[in-house]
């Protein structure tokens, strides 16, 4: 081989990507106006509801899948697909009619067998899926259109179990999908929902395609959340995974994209002076912060060390450590649930409220025999809030006098350290920091966090009897007064014994094109009832 | 030259078995866990327990090496944890945005870097020079995220001219796919422009006090013909040097600036894969970057052969 023979490949080479370039289709503006460009909170990397329960995949999901029940905009279990349902007068017996009509993806109908299937394998995961299997005596399906679940004893929020929008959601699948190992991933995605999956175009971490489900039966009513008429628009929903935020940003005001679901705070001035762009609140159920005392060593295993660092923290700088300046943005949380639901309540809250009493909060922490050990505080640098209430605390801890082993790391790391029940030094830990949708802090069902049964709680196994006891009561709640009162002890209860330590509540943004119309505020994007115009 | 080069090939295995060992072994006893990040925050210890049963990662290192090897010498590279999917067709997937960023890098900064070196090492000394070799500094001191920031603003906020962000396929035509890249090629070619400039520049200078090119001046041959023929002929080997070496620069740059105008490639692929703990997708491709440097160099020791003719192997 000589040079002539390499450049005249090269020229070749060249020549014929642009002919072949130059020859091909441009997308017609008609298709773009019908295609909605959307860039999600994170990563799709996998898809499958069940296995994978990051938010990211239950809003993927939720376009895909449809439900039997769904929660409004009210928290109130609307029937989805599900026609009717009986319940026996001792509560123990249901009976569901599943609409007529109702079709897979693949054009299959969906049935009574591939409810039973779905549901089994989603109860095997589902925290309030888990207490309904501990209480069933069988589940079947009785025709293909009616299925029965037969349980020991009633359990009041089994309604609200099937339609709740926490993740995993009771998504419908095909039986032969369906009766994939729950803590396997599957590998199709043969939905029941407005919108189909396009796996063919699926780049994870870049690109993931919905589309249209034309054969798809809407319910008549106005959505509102999982609940309602699920009316899709578009033909297309592109997400496009875009990992930097300024990049986002200027996307969005190019035109690039069309709806953008949380840009960051920082960005936000910016969006609202673009005449192009709505900037709105775009889940109003926000998030709590918080940080968790690991409950198994000294200093947190006593009581009095935990009330002492609540004492002293002030949620403001949480916040706007968060959030910075806007004030819309953040609200004080005297207690564990989200504010503005119905059943937020603050009794018990007093030791979150007022001036923040530092010299109290020492002298607690003395009584408590902290001796100077190392406090291990695990903060993961790569999520802009975690690293943000890390450092408040830090400063937090070191004004108490306490002798902070700072352990700067990522997400991936806290994620596996924290599992860890070990001492602190070695290789455990006894603080860390996250935070928690607030969808999943509007009652007692889908909030992990709140649990205190020891060994079986989240990571730092708190144990608190009279927050068992409560949450357990919400559970007998026969009417939203004995809700309202049992919320109001748990709160209490759960404030006293420091299951962890709320910093506030926050919430964030979305923004879209002035094109598009249609978006609402909800726990996660819906993508019914949004259109877009040229 | 044949057998050298399939000896070079040959020679690249234990590389490689090298490599693969150093990578497994260091992602076995990095912190982190995919199933923690697969379960989701909410998960129970005991569900995480269950994902990392169902994925073999509680196994020992030795029998999850063991089956590792056994895949890659039957060509297989692994599933990915999370996505379920060949990690071989996830390379596949974001290869081509990859090679588009670096072949149009490439481009671009032979066909400036070259000429401007040249050029400076002609005029050294005078205000060109320094304006050029000013650049290179410029070029080696911004990072690739600020030139790409300012690029960005400039060339897609303010004037509209580019797109933002992403990638069009060259089968979609052949501008679509070049107006996705020309300002992530300027903004990865910077430090690469700058280096080859002064490298060139450099290689130049030590030529052109050659007595053959005072011979071809006293010929009355014409300054392009000295310059371009004559001279950075000769000049060539250094340079080919450098920009193969740089090829491995582009290949981290090219993490940054993917990432910067949200091109679907290789390196934000890398790095997804790290931040989740997907041991074979970040397995998978450190073996391909490995193997690519690895023949880059071989083919930089063949490009010897074709512009110095008393290079033999």
């Amino acid at each position: 081989m000589d040079r002539r023979t390499v450049l005249k490949g090269l020229a070749g080479a060249g020549s014929l990507a642009l002919t072949g370039g130059l020859s091909a289709p441009a997308i017609a503006q008609g298709a773009a106006a019908r295609t909605l460009r959307f860039v999600p909170q994170a990563n799709l990397a996998n898809f499958d509801p069940i296995w994978g329960t990051q938010y990211v995949v239950r809003n993927a999901a939720a376009m895909v899948w449809d439900t039997l029940y769904g929660i409004d905009s009210s928290f109130r279990p609307q029937r989805q697909m599900v026609e009717s349902e009986e319940v026996t007068d001792d509560g123990t017996t249901w009976t569901f009619k599943l609409r007529p009509g109702l079709k897979f993806h693949d054009g299959e109908p969906v049935l009574s067998k591939d409810v039973v299937a779905s549901l089994t394998r989603w109860s095997a995961r589902d925290p309030m899926g888990l207490m309904i299997k501990a209480l069933q005596q069988e589940l079947t399906a009785v025709d293909d259109r009616t299925f029965k679940w037969v349980l020991k004893q009633p359990f009041p929020k089994l309604l609200y179990a099937l339609g709740k929008n926490n993740s995993p959601c009771s998504f419908i699948m095909p039986e032969r999908i369906a009766q994939t190992d729950p803590f396997k991933q599957i590998s199709e995605y043969i939905g029941s929902g407005p919108l189909k999956f396009a796996k063919s175009e699926w780049v994870p971490g870049a690109k993931a395609v919905f589309e249209k489900f034309a054969d798809y039966s809407p319910r008549q009513e106005k959505s509102s959340w999982l609940a309602g008429g699920k009316q899709v628009m578009v033909d297309r929903v592109e997400w496009v995974i875009m990992p930097d935020p300024a990049t986002a940003a200027a996307a969005l005001q190019n035109g690039e994209i069309d709806w953008w679901e949380n840009p960051i705070a920082d960005l936000v001035p910016v969006l609202k002076k673009n005449k192009n762009i709505s900037v709105d609140i775009g889940d109003p159920l926000g998030n709590i912060g918080s940080f968790r005392m690991n409950f198994l060593y000294p200093p947190f295993n006593d009581v009095r060390a935990r009330r002492a660092v609540l004492m002293a923290l002030s949620q403001e700088d949480y916040m706007r450590a968060i959030v910075g300046d806007d004030n819309s943005l953040w609200k004080p949380l005297p207690g564990y649930f989200t504010p503005d639901t119905p059943l937020y309540t603050e009794v018990g809250g007093e030791i979150l409220k007022g001036k923040r009493d530092l010299d109290a909060a020492k002298k607690l922490l003395a009584e408590s025999g902290y001796s100077g050990q190392p406090v291990t505080c695990l903060v993961a640098q790569d999520q802009p809030i975690t690293k943000a209430m890390g450092d408040v605390t830090a400063d937090l801890l070191k004004k108490l006098g306490m002798n902070v082993d700072f352990v700067a790391t990522d997400w991936g790391t806290v994620g596996s350290r924290r599992a860890q029940k070990t001492p602190p030094g070695q290789g455990g830990w006894n603080m860390f920091h996250t935070w928690h949708a607030g969808a999943d802090c509007v009652n007692p069902a889908p909030y992990t966090a709140i649990r205190a049964n020891g060994d079986k709680a989240w990571f730092g196994w708190p144990t608190s009897e009279a927050t068992e006891k409560e949450v357990a009561s919400w559970f007998e709640a026969k009417n939203i007064d004995e809700e309202k009162a049992a919320m109001g002890r748990l709160n209490k209860a759960a404030i006293d014994d420091v299951v962890y330590a709320p910093t506030g509540f926050f919430l964030s943004y979305t923004a879209w094109r002035k094109n598009v119309t249609g978006v609402a505020k909800g726990p996660l994007p819906f993508f019914w009832g949004v259109s877009k115009s040229a | 030259m044949l057998s050298y080069i399939l000896r070079r090939i040959v020679a690249t295995l234990p590389v490689m078995a090298i490599v693969a060992l150093f990578v497994f072994s260091l992602l076995y006893i990095a912190p982190g866990d995919p199933a923690v990040v697969i379960a989701g925050d909410q998960a129970s210890p005991e569900d995480v327990e269950r994902i990392r049963q169902s994925l073999g990662l509680d196994r020992p290192f030795l029998v999850q090496f063991g089956g590792w090897v056994w895949r890659i010498l039957h060509g297989d590279l692994g599933t990915s944890i999370f996505t379920n999917l060949p990690v071989s067709a996830m390379i596949g997937q974001r290869l081509g945005p990859t090679l588009s960023l670096m072949i149009v890098t490439l481009l671009l900064t032979i066909v400036v870097a070259v000429p401007l070196g040249v050029v400076a090492a002609w005029k050294a000394g005078s205000l060109i020079d320094r304006v050029i070799m000013g650049f290179a500094v410029f070029g080696f001191s911004l990072p690739v995220f600020v030139v790409g920031y300012m690029l960005a603003y400039i060339f897609a906020l303010e004037l509209e001219w580019l797109p933002v962000q992403g990638y069009t396929p060259l089968s979609q035509g052949f501008w679509p796919w070049l107006e996705n890249l020309i300002l992530p090629a300027i903004a990865l070619g910077c430090v690469y422009i700058a280096l080859v400039a002064r490298i060139t520049r450099a290689a130049m200078l030590e030529v052109l006090q050659q007595d053959y090119i005072r011979t071809a001046k006293a010929k009355g041959l014409g300054q392009g013909g000295i310059l371009f023929i004559h001279a950075l002929k000769n000049a060539a080997v250094p340079i080919v040097t450098v920009i193969g070496i740089g090829i491995a620069l582009l290949i981290g740059g090219a993490v940054v600036t993917e990432s910067v105008f949200a091109i679907p490639g290789l390196g934000r692929l890398t790095i997804d894969a790290i931040l989740r703990r997907d041991y074979p997708v970040i397995q998978g491709i450190v073996l391909l970057f490995s193997f690519v440097y690895v023949l880059v160099n071989l083919m930089i020791d063949v490009v010897y052969t074709l512009v110095d003719p008393r290079i033999r192997y």
